[in-house]
């Protein structure tokens, strides 16, 4: 008899062929192989929109005061994020970090806990800069984080 | 001369073993296949040690999850930029929901029909007009320009959604 099976001739008259089933499972297997997916952890953050409030100019230099403005400007030449909260240029997170934190103690020693963290960035800005701001908030417990919003990128 | 008697061995392969072992891995790869119909694309999210996991993302039908992920034309990641994460060609960057492709344009559409069909029963005393109950996930790849978020976030607004969440990876424990 050719090809393998399951079972010795003398022993047992009736054996079987399991080639056929091998080819079909070995193809089965390659599939499922070739369409395996590993799923990364995912986590959401909540952002919800202020109802009724829409986009609003940042207006007079006094409400400037009224939040932590985070601005991120995107050199294209150097392909690369520029930091700076409020006019202070930033070089590195953990300096953004340590002047966020600064400035959320200051904004409860002036009795304002619910000054915001404003997030200014340029339209060209990659999204993991923006979500490392506010991962950093979250750090510190600052959970009013605004997203300033300008004209919609064309 | 005479020829030797050829001696005939019979050589046979137990498969037994291997049918087992394979049935096993039949049997593994089957049960891990997602067959659902794919409300996530393949995206890079930004990692986020913050992140509320835990959650079933799509524990509520109410969400629309909108995907942002890069695919130059032709398919493929063959744009050199993108593995620095620092593509900035509009046409590169595209917009998904449950598996359809948009345009920056049609995208708005898309956001308008199912904030409507799931309107709020009551009129929102604050803005004194009914809002959507819908909530949109925004799923946006780690090097995605901000202006592609922008514009969700913004007709999200427009057309009534408040409910938005941003997705962000937990990152690999050390």
């Amino acid at each position: 008899m050719s090809g393998a099976s399951i079972g010795d001739n003398d022993e047992n008259p009736v054996a079987i062929n399991v080639t056929a089933m091998v080819d079909v499972i070995f193809c089965l297997c390659l599939f499922f192989m070739c369409s395996l997916h590993f799923k990364q952890v995912e986590g959401k953050f909540d952002t919800w929109l202020p109802k009724g409030k829409g986009t609003e100019g940042v207006g007079s230099a006094d409400q400037l005061i009224q939040e932590i403005r985070v601005v991120i400007f995107w050199d294209a030449n150097l392909m690369q994020a520029i930091k700076h909260l409020g006019a202070r240029r930033v070089s590195s997170d953990e300096e953004l970090e340590a002047l966020i934190k600064e400035a959320h103690e200051d904004s409860l020693r002036m009795n304002k806990p619910d000054m915001p963290v404003t997030i200014d960035a340029d339209s060209r800005v990659p999204w993991s800069t923006i979500i490392d701001i506010v991962n950093l908030c979250k750090k510190n417990k600052i959970d009013k984080i605004e997203f300033a919003m300008g004209a919609a990128p064309q | 001369m005479k020829k030797p008697p050829q001696v005939k061995e019979d050589v046979t392969c137990n498969l037994v073993p291997m049918i087992d072992i394979m049935f096993l891995l039949l049997l593994f790869f089957m049960l891990s296949a997602d067959m659902t119909q794919r409300q996530f694309e393949d995206v890079v999210l930004p990692a986020a040690s913050m992140v509320q996991t835990g959650d079933d993302l799509l524990g509520n039908d109410q969400i629309t999850t909108v995907n942002i992920f890069h695919r130059p034309e032709g398919g493929g990641f063959s744009c050199a930029l993108y593995k620095n994460a620092v593509c900035r060609d509009a046409e590169h960057w595209r917009y998904a929901v449950r598996s359809q492709e948009f345009s920056a344009q049609t995208i708005r559409e898309q956001i308008r029909i199912e904030a409507e069909a799931t309107m709020e029963q009551d009129i929102d005393p604050v803005v004194k007009k009914r809002m959507s109950a819908r909530k949109v996930l925004i799923r946006a790849d780690s090097g995605a320009p901000y202006g592609d978020i922008q514009r969700v976030m913004l007709i999200c607004g427009e057309v009534g959604v408040y409910k938005i969440e941003v997705a962000a990876a937990e990152p690999p424990k050390a």
